[in-house]
């Protein structure tokens, strides 16, 4: 109960609270995410709108040429795609010009047995992503046969395909951008707010009155990370939580946690020394964002960077390497939460 | 030079200068006095044009408050001196004589002379650093930077310690033999009689009294005698082998008199007692 | 305002900042941008894969999808047998039926298209091992037959666009027949993928993805995104312990002082941007383009560091800024090269001037008048309270914000003029809307759209007369209530009108753009179309005012009122428009 640290981890939460503060982070994370996300749902419909819209639209492609007929089979091979032949060039042209077609493919057979297929894409429209989609589908299948056609002309054979299977376009998405977004911005956030609480008590020199409390500045320190450092995974538990409900599964929740509260530590830490060290808000937030980009930036260079470590936990891919980094995030979190004491301790005196 | 009518300042529902009125001649000193939360502050604000009144009119130097030639003519000193901590007083002083457009060797020795009139050596120290009697010492300076005509100080020596409140009383009067025109709050009372010619005590937003010190000792003060028997009398306190009675009025001491004679005794001493400043103040502000 | 003033207030921010760097803080600045210098390039020629190995695929070593494994990132092989989500064995492919194991059977799919390719680039007979090649041209399609184009050039020819001018370079169709088309893919890879002419295999061709756009939005904001950090602190340094009330007193106006304060950030943003288009080899019309992005983030960061109580609060809202601005210029910018949408984003003439694209005045003035009116208006309320009553008192921002919104009110004639000028606001919001809202069908977006203009534009009309009135510079009267409200409706009427830029770009050419700008009655007689629209904004905003008049419940209730009468007419419009 008496325990100073835990008073004073509990008004710095209180401060969050009052302030509302925790509220807007919670809803700029919120923001974040659905930002991200809109992005991707966005740009995955853009190349294949079946998949956002549920009823797949169909490209009806004007096909010309002497080799029109093979280029017509393969791309009336899938049900999203429609052939209509035109007897010459000029037609075609009109055709598309009109819209009733919404790309040409112009296909000619060259003497050795290659085909030339020279597509037209509607310019400037919102389906041109699709339509391009569509016909390198068409054209990629081509490809195909026409190798399996002239194979005894090649030294190796092509590897067969894996069956195409309908899958998630976002899974990866979700896993390996999405959920690290979402466990770093917290630890990160606490960093800054925990630079900006020092700096605050340094500027208005309320820090002085902690002190004349019994209180020693590790003390100090030790309230307020305790309160912020838990901060982060108790936030990043609520997104797994929304994200289980979402039906997202996510493995090892407990390793990612312990991990985001290492990245937690190591960032609230080195926003703490950096207030302490410079004093002043500005210049201590300006050089929190710089060396956290930096921290980010040297952990991305290690076999498995922090944003792989979150995406591997959390798809259940983890391998020995990936347990041992996280062990040595925890022991750099350790390390730098003692150098920040052993600073505070020595700004002391 | 100041004249101020019916000055009214509502913060929502609070109502904190109601309807004030006074005139402050050249040279002259006003002080005004009165407890925490009077409306001093928001007075003298107003005054500078930092705050826009609710209701009333405000001329300072033949211009309206606020008026961005009135303030080039005015010196303020505000109630609490935060400055840049990581300015020295040369350049602090510097910026804000550039601001009043002085010209840099006017400002210097501007700067220069007050530092010295202030008694303050650490000129090119980041004033982060400074003891709350230096950074007002800065703060004054500052004041002064544009010589001003008329100045507004805001307990000018509130919270400083007593040597640094003496110089800065000191100061203070200086600058009114200088013949500037200061408008001046305050809570202690020693400060405003040494310094002032005319004072106001605010309660409540208004004023609870003005005029010069002694007329407002005479109208609010009062008079009181302490009449020694050397028999008991009613209400009388023993007193050193004496009896004494205190009463206000030439009448109660005429009937002491009496009542002495009538019990064999008589008057020995009678001391007249005039009211304080303090007590006049307690009186008015109805501490 | 006086120049004179404004530029030693600004020296003075300049040499004030300078001074306050401590020789430590200086080389611990120096030290970071040295190892971030260092760190960065390391970052980019190593290429970390976030989804480096995450799924498992079992393959004996033998086998030909081990290489195919071993070629892509996000595939680890492990031995067949162990808890592997794809396993291939020699019966076939067998794969874990789960989101994760269906999502690892389509990487593996890709993987051996790409694996595939890069064996046949090995072999001697290319017309075999590459027996398809593509080239692609993009022709604009005259499907609107309201605003057909005469377009008589043949196929392939350079054409122009209906959008502003962009024109394509003459692709041949012979472009790639003699030597490796894989080698030779002209045209390819970031041209593909801003949407020029292309010609390789069927796997080289890419559809166009903007993934351009995204990284120039992140390398313009990013230096404003850094800026807005050292300002918001500057501006909140001013209101601890009532550091700026000397400053408040000196013979300089407010405006003087933001002015001042503002300029030598505003200048080294643009500095920074400058630097980056340089870099990236954007032109002049780019700074431009963003200079006045850059002075929204500062405006709104202003704003919000009069608000905010604490430096914990300027975070957050900094931070809000960051991401709500970034996303307005960015999400559409996304749509760069597809999408007449993308013509409110900023970042799109930058992506316009990098590719050489020609950007037309109207495309211009569109996307940079919003963001630089929307930031003078965010200036002017922020120098509103920029006084000794407000920045020095610890109120809650929501109180604050009333505060600014009701400071400039002194006459119900004002209210109107402030309904004007918020309309950049409006515009900002509308547009995003339709940024938001133009991939979903029109059945959906068009009902939702509706309903997210009523309430902007009703917000718009009357958030201001509350606050004035909850600040008690109006009487509360159903007289004032009248007035006030007739004269913020006469406002925004005006202020509409005067918005006919979004004309002037062909975004009324997307069926969203016209329900959102141009919803004409058809056949009405032109004086009904001129006076409708008045009537009914004065209407609404009477509505909404008579309310705010009364109490803050009151507000809350007529502005429903006030927001359901605008969203019927505007139903009623757009059905009559639209068929």
């Amino acid at each position: 109960m008496g325990n100073p640290r835990v008073v004073l981890a509990r008004r710095t939460l209180g401060s969050l609270r009052s302030e509302k503060t925790i509220v807007l982070a919670l809803v700029i994370q919120l923001f974040i995410a659905g930002f991200s996300s809109f992005l991707v749902v966005g740009l995955v419909s853009l190349y294949d709108p079946g998949t956002a819209n549920g009823d797949a639209l169909t490209v009806s492609v004007g096909v010309t040429g002497n080799a029109s007929s093979d280029v017509a089979a393969t791309i009336a091979d899938d049900d999203s795609r429609s052939v209509v032949p035109y007897p010459s060039q000029a037609a075609a042209s009109a055709a598309f010009q009109r819209g009733d077609v919404q790309a040409l493919v112009h296909a000619t057979r060259q003497p050795g047995g290659r085909i030339l297929a020279a597509a037209t894409a509607p310019e400037g429209s919102f389906r041109t992503t699709l339509v391009v989609t569509e016909l390198k589908g068409a054209l990629s299948t081509l490809e195909r046969e026409r190798r399996a056609d002239l194979d005894h002309r090649l030294e190796r054979t092509p590897v067969d395909l894996p069956p195409d299977e309908r899958s998630n376009p976002y899974f990866s998405f979700t896993y390996t951008v999405l959920l690290p977004l979402l466990a770093f911005l917290p630890a990160f956030i606490s960093g800054s707010v925990m630079a900006d609480s020092m700096a605050e008590e340094l500027e208005r020199d309320t820090l002085s009155l902690l002190r004349v409390a019994p209180l020693s500045l590790p003390e100090i320190v030790d309230g307020k990370a305790i309160a912020l450092v838990g901060l982060a995974p108790a936030q990043v538990a609520l997104w797994l939580l929304l994200l289980w409900l979402n039906g997202t599964h996510i493995a090892n929740p407990l390793a990612l946690l312990a991990l985001v509260a290492g990245v937690a530590a190591v960032l609230v830490a080195t926003g703490a020394a950096l207030a302490l060290r410079v004093g002043a808000r500005r210049e201590a937030q300006l050089l929190y964002s710089f060396v956290a980009l930096a921290v980010f930036g040297v952990a991305s260079l290690l076999p498995q960077s922090p944003q792989n470590l979150i995406a591997r936990l959390a798809v259940d891919s983890p391998t020995t390497l990936t347990w041992g980094l996280l062990g040595v995030a925890l022991t750099v979190a350790a390390a730098s939460y003692t150098g920040l004491r052993w600073l505070a301790g020595g700004a002391e005196t | 030079m100041i004249s101020v009518q019916r000055l009214e300042k509502r913060y929502g529902g609070v109502t904190a200068v109601d309807g004030v009125s006074f005139d402050v001649g050249a040279g002259e000193v006003f002080g005004l006095v009165g407890p925490n939360g009077a409306g001093k502050t928001s007075t003298l604000k107003m005054l500078c044009g930092l705050v826009e009144p609710s209701a009333g009119d405000i001329t300072v130097n033949g211009f309206d408050a606020g008026d961005t030639a009135m303030r080039r003519t005015l010196g303020f000193l505000p109630e609490e001196s935060p400055l840049y901590d990581e300015m020295t007083p040369r350049s602090y002083l510097r910026f804000f004589a550039d601001l009043y457009d002085v010209d840099r060797a006017t400002a210097n020795e501007r700067i220069e002379a007050a530092l010295d009139r202030l008694d303050l050596d650490a000129r090119d120290r980041p004033v982060g650093d400074f003891s709350k009697g230096m950074t007002r010492k800065v703060a004054i300076a500052r004041s002064l930077v544009n010589d001003p005509d008329v100045l507004v100080y805001d307990e000018p020596a509130s919270g400083l310690d007593p040597l640094t409140t003496n110089t800065v009383i000191e100061f203070t009067r200086e600058l009114a033999a200088d013949g500037k025109t200061i408008v001046f709050s305050a809570h202690d009372l020693h400060h405003v009689e040494s310094v002032c010619d005319r004072v106001a005590i605010m309660r409540d937003g208004q004023f609870a009294a003005t005029g010069t010190l002694a007329d407002i000792r005479d109208e609010h003060g009062e008079v009181s005698y302490r009449v020694f028997t050397d028999v008991d009398v009613d209400d009388a306190r023993p007193s050193n082998g004496r009896y004494v009675t205190t009463v206000d009025s030439m009448a109660d001491v005429d009937a002491i008199r009496a009542a002495a004679a009538d019990a064999g005794g008589g008057v020995v001493d009678i001391r007249t007692d005039e009211s304080t400043l303090e007590d006049v103040f307690l009186d008015v502000t109805g501490a | 305002m006086k120049a004179g003033n404004v530029l030693r207030i600004a020296r003075w921010e300049t040499t004030r900042s300078a001074t306050s760097l401590d020789r430590e803080t200086a080389i611990a600045f120096v030290v970071v941008a040295v190892a971030l210098a260092a760190i960065v390039p390391a970052v980019v020629t190593t290429g970390p894969t976030p989804g480096e190995g995450i799924y498992r695929i079992g393959v004996d070593d033998d086998s030909p999808y081990a290489d195919v494994a071993a070629s892509d990132p996000q595939l680890a092989a492990v031995q067949p047998g162990s808890d592997a989500d794809v396993t291939v064995s020699p019966v076939g492919i067998q794969y874990a039926d789960t989101a994760k194991g269906r999502a690892a059977l389509s990487t593996l799919r890709s993987a051996t298209v790409a694996y595939n390719d890069a064996v046949m680039a090995d072999e001697p007979d290319q017309a075999a091992a590459f027996p398809v090649v593509v080239s692609l041209t993009y022709r604009p399609q005259s499907i609107d037959v309201t605003s057909a184009q005469a377009d008589t050039d043949g196929a392939g020819s350079s054409t122009t666009g209906g959008d502003g001018g962009r024109t394509d370079t003459p692709s041949t169709d012979d472009g790639a027949t003699g030597t490796s088309p894989t080698a030779g893919a002209s045209g390819g890879g970031l041209s593909g993928l801003l949407g020029q002419a292309q010609s390789g295999t069927p796997s080289s061709i890419s559809p166009p993805f903007p993934l351009q756009s995204l990284v120039f939005a992140f390398a313009f904001l990013l230096p404003l995104n850094i800026v807005i950090q050292a300002y918001g602190s500057s501006v909140l340094a001013e209101r601890i312990d009532r550091r700026g009330e000397p400053l408040l007193v000196a013979p300089v106006s407010r405006g003087d002082i933001v002015a001042g304060k503002t300029l030598p950030y505003f200048a080294g943003a643009i500095a920074l941007v400058s630097v980056i288009a340089a870099a990236t080899g954007a032109g002049v019309l780019a700074v431009l383009a963003v200079a006045p992005l850059a002075a929204l983030f500062l405006a709104a960061t202003f704003l919000g560091a009069m608000f905010a109580r604490s430096y914990k609060e300027l975070t957050f809202v900094t931070v809000a800024v960051s991401v709500a601005l970034t996303t307005y210029a960015f999400v559409p910018a996304v749509f760069a090269e597809v999408n007449q949408i993308a013509a409110i984003s900023p970042l799109t003439v930058v992506v316009d001037s990098i590719t050489d694209s020609g950007v037309s005045t109207g495309q211009f003035v569109l996307s940079t008048a919003p963001p630089g009116l929307a930031a003078f208006v965010l200036f002017g309320l922020g120098t509103g309270v920029y006084r000794e009553e407000d920045m020095f008192t610890q109120l809650p921002i929501p109180s604050k914000l009333l505060d600014a919104l009701a400071a400039p009110l002194a006459t119900p004639r004002r209210a109107g003029v402030w309904t004007a000028l918020f309309l950049p606001f409006v515009l900002v919001a509308e547009l995003f809307a339709v940024a938001l809202l133009f991939v979903a069908p029109v059945s959906l977006s068009i009902p939702v759209l509706l309903g997210a203009i009523a309430v902007i534009e009703e917000v718009a009309k009357s958030i201001h007369v509350f606050a004035a009135f909850e600040r008690g510079q109006y009487r509360r009267s159903f007289r004032t209530a009248l007035a006030v409200g007739a004269a913020s409706g006469v406002g925004f009427f005006v202020a509409e009108k005067a918005l006919l830029v979004t004309q002037l770009v062909g975004l009324p050419g997307l069926d969203i753009g016209r329900a959102a700008f141009a919803p004409a009655l058809r056949g009405a007689s032109p004086g009904l179309l001129l006076v409708a629209p008045l009537v009914w904004h004065v209407v609404t905003a009477a509505i909404s005012a008579v309310g705010a008049a009364r109490s803050r419940l009151a507000y809350v209730g007529a502005l429903a009122a006030a927001i359901g009468v605008h969203l019927a007419y505007n139903i009623a419009v757009v059905v009559i428009a639209l068929g």
